[in-house]
């Protein structure tokens, strides 16, 4: 349901409209709006102390968050650490000053810390990168230096280019004759390391033949200001070993830093954000010199608590007061408020925008019908038994409350519905059910009795259509002509039902003529309220129900894939086989009848059912209250 | 044999008018998910919208079968 709101106004002396604020901040119950046009009241504007107070605290907020990001996260993920200290209101002025020297004395050691931290890290990469080569020919390289008038290369082959040492062997003897060595080690990864050594007077033939050959020699890192990489070895060897002890050095620093600080600079980050956001809803109050005046909605459930809060805290000088406001109004905002086992369903209406104030929220009717039409098409035990053990374990893995809870809860519904459905139809994977488990349809053969499961799918339709127009007439109670065209639309659907029923004989032919009267009567009345156009409407309606009937094609269709998924095991005469071909072709398909179920399901929702009463354009429902670490930025 | 092509005509110009549209819809889709990723779901949904015709087109197809057996 959508919670009932109540416009409020608190007045008060000027001088006490922080205290006021304060309260309002605690209660966290008010969605601030501009108060009412008078020509008395002024928008409160900041002063310029409190602009500067505002570009200062952004700025040392931004620090703030730099700060707690640059720290290593204390069994938490950086940054959503649990919030130290109490859900105090805004912060001393002594607070203000200690934190930013707090900022001001750890920024620079933190950020040079975390800039070391990230170089050594860096550099190790690199170094692990040339180990392989390093730790194969590094006796060699050790040696290099000391080998007069000869020029070594240094290269890494990548795995399919091993054979292309050969053709390198080839192209040196006629460059350089027999003067020449080459050594190859294959490397962990499967790479090829080779090492070349020539005479120095034949370097720059060498070099020219290596860069027409696309072969290019190993870079030495930069920062080894070596002019080799056989110079370089020993240092970057050195190195190699000594990071990693420099690397924790740093990083038990930052823990030290983190263990410390942390707590405070969370605190400090709730009080700015706190702040910032009491400065923020300031130009939203309303004032003349000796008064102020605060306008917004609260809750009904929540009006006598904040009133009570008020009264408490400020001894009566700031009152509250419920002012009427026009039942038309839609920039109402808009809370969905369900019981905990209808909260999961939300996620079906909140994929849309809110609905206005004074609508319907279709909460749990989306709970019913959502899963209800999934099962229809479904209807397997087997495919419903995956898909239950499934929503099983993301329910597990999942925490109360998340999204992928809620995507859980609504998967289990359809599960269960598909499982009531499936024993419906008489199917387990299809067919297997009936040929091997025993089982019989209990309603019809999906199969065999087409026609009856298209009957039933249009029938269903018919009723949610039927129940979307009666609540477009409960919707639209504030705009008869429109109310007025949707119960007719109903009435015609109702007669039109009867009349067809009738001739086909499913209903006495005694209520042919009834149903026809009715029908041309409401048609008559319909064109008078709406137009001509509203026959177009009428036949996107008749359209609207027919279109239920995906729910008997898809589950036809899934069903059959299913027979088909069983015929083509039972078909491979080796059983291994064909057991493993059925598997996989009831594994797509078990993949086509969650997703394509969910998809029209979602469809018949949004297209053929709340666009008979939904009205999207709800302004959400955000009270002024402090900051809340999972819920973003100020 | 007529019926049996009739049928198949039905479900089989449904599809390929379903393809088309979503041919359309989808190269649209992907242009607006590019940009706002947040509109996945309606992209999915609106892809799914042109679905109706081959579906009716279906159940027409098995009308025509099942009139005739």
């Amino acid at each position: 349901m959508i919670l009932r709101m109540n416009k409020v106004r608190i007045l008060g002396p000027r001088e006490r409209y922080p205290e006021a604020l304060r309260v309002l901040q605690d209660a966290g119950a008010v969605h601030l709006t501009v108060p009412g046009p008078d020509g008395r009241l002024l928008p409160l504007r900041l002063s310029t102390w409190q602009e500067r107070e505002h570009r200062h605290l952004r700025r040392l907020l931004v620090d703030v968050e730099a700060l707690l990001e640059a720290l290593p996260a204390a069994g938490t993920a950086a940054g959503t650490a649990p919030e130290a200290g109490s859900r105090g209101g805004a912060p001393a002025r002594l607070d203000l000053t200690r934190w930013a020297h707090l900022v001001r004395s750890l920024q620079p050691g933190m950020l040079r810390l975390r800039g070391e931290v990230a170089a050594l890290a860096e550099e190790h990469a690199l170094l692990v990168k040339y180990r392989p080569f390093l730790s194969t020919f590094g006796v060699i390289l050790r040696s290099e230096r000391a080998w007069p008038h000869i020029a070594a290369y240094h290269v890494i082959l990548p795995a399919h280019e091993e054979s292309a040492v050969a053709g390198l062997e080839a192209a040196l003897t006629a460059v350089v004759g027999e003067g020449f060595a080459v050594e190859t080690r294959r490397l962990p990864g499967g790479d090829t390391a080779l090492l070349m050594l020539v005479p120095e007077a034949e370097a720059a033939r060498v070099e020219s033949l290596l860069a027409a050959a696309g072969v290019h020699e190993i870079p030495v890192p930069s920062g080894y200001e070596a002019r080799s990489l056989a110079e370089a070895l020993p240092r970057m060897m050195d190195r190699l070993e000594s990071i990693p002890g420099e690397l924790q050095a740093r990083e038990e620093e930052l823990a030290r830093l983190a263990a410390q600080y942390r707590d405070e600079l969370c605190h400090a980050r709730r009080g700015l954000h706190n702040r910032l956001r009491t400065l923020d809803a300031m130009p939203l109050l309303g004032a003349t010199r000796r008064v102020f005046v605060i306008e917004g909605w609260v809750p009904v459930s929540e009006g006598g608590r904040l009133a009570g809060s008020l009264t408490a805290l400020l001894g009566g000088e700031v009152v509250l007061e419920v002012i009427d406001h026009d039942p038309r109004d839609e920039d109402v905002p808009v809370s969905l408020h369900n019981p905990g086992w209808l909260r999961p369903f939300e996620i079906i209406v909140r994929l849309l925008p809110l609905p206005r104030y004074g609508t319907v929220d279709p909460t749990l009717l989306v709970a019913f019908f959502f899963p209800l039409f999934f099962g229809f098409m479904l209807g397997d035990v087997g495919y419903a038994l995956v898909l239950g053990a499934l929503a099983l374990i993301l329910a597990r893995r999942s925490g109360p409350g998340s999204t992928l809870r809620s995507l859980a809860v609504v998967a289990g519904a359809c599960a269960l519905w598909g499982l009531v459905f499936g024993v419906a139809f008489g199917e387990a994977l299809g067919d297997l059910g009936r040929e091997r488990l025993g089982l019989h349809a209990v309603v019809f053969d999906r199969e065999q009795s087409l026609e009856s499961l298209l009957l039933l799918a249009i029938a269903v339709g018919f009723v949610h259509v039927l129940l979307g127009l009666g609540l477009g007439v409960f919707t639209m109670r504030r705009h008869p002509r429109q109310a007025a065209a949707r119960a007719l639309t109903a009435a015609i659907v109702v007669a039109g039902a009867v009349a067809l029923g009738a001739l086909a004989r499913y209903l006495p032919e005694t209520a042919l003529l009834p149903a026809v009267g009715v029908l041309a009567v409401a048609l008559v009345a319909l064109v008078a309220v709406e137009g001509v156009l509203a026959i177009i409407e009428l036949l996107s309606t008749f359209g609207n129900i027919l279109s239920y009937a995906r729910l008997m094609a898809i589950g036809t269709a899934s069903a059959m894939l299913a027979v088909v998924a069983n015929d083509l095991g039972s078909a491979i005469s080796v059983p291994v086989l064909g057991v493993l071909v059925a598997v996989l072709f009831h594994l797509v398909n078990f993949a086509l009848g969650v997703f394509s179920p969910t998809i029209h399901s979602l469809r018949l929702h949004y297209v053929e059912f709340f666009g008979k009463f939904y009205r999207p354009g709800g302004v959400p429902y955000r009270p002024f209250g402090h900051w809340d670490p999972g819920a973003g930025r100020t | 044999m007529a019926v049996t092509i009739g049928a198949a005509l039905a479900v089989g110009l449904s599809a390929l008018a379903t393809g088309w549209a979503q041919s359309k819809i989808g190269a649209a889709g992907a242009a607006v998910i590019a940009e706002k990723p947040e509109l996945t779901s309606t992209m999915i949904i609106m892809l799914a919208i042109p679905e109706t015709m081959v579906i009716l087109g279906f159940v027409v197809a098995v009308l025509i079968l099942l009139r005739v057996a």
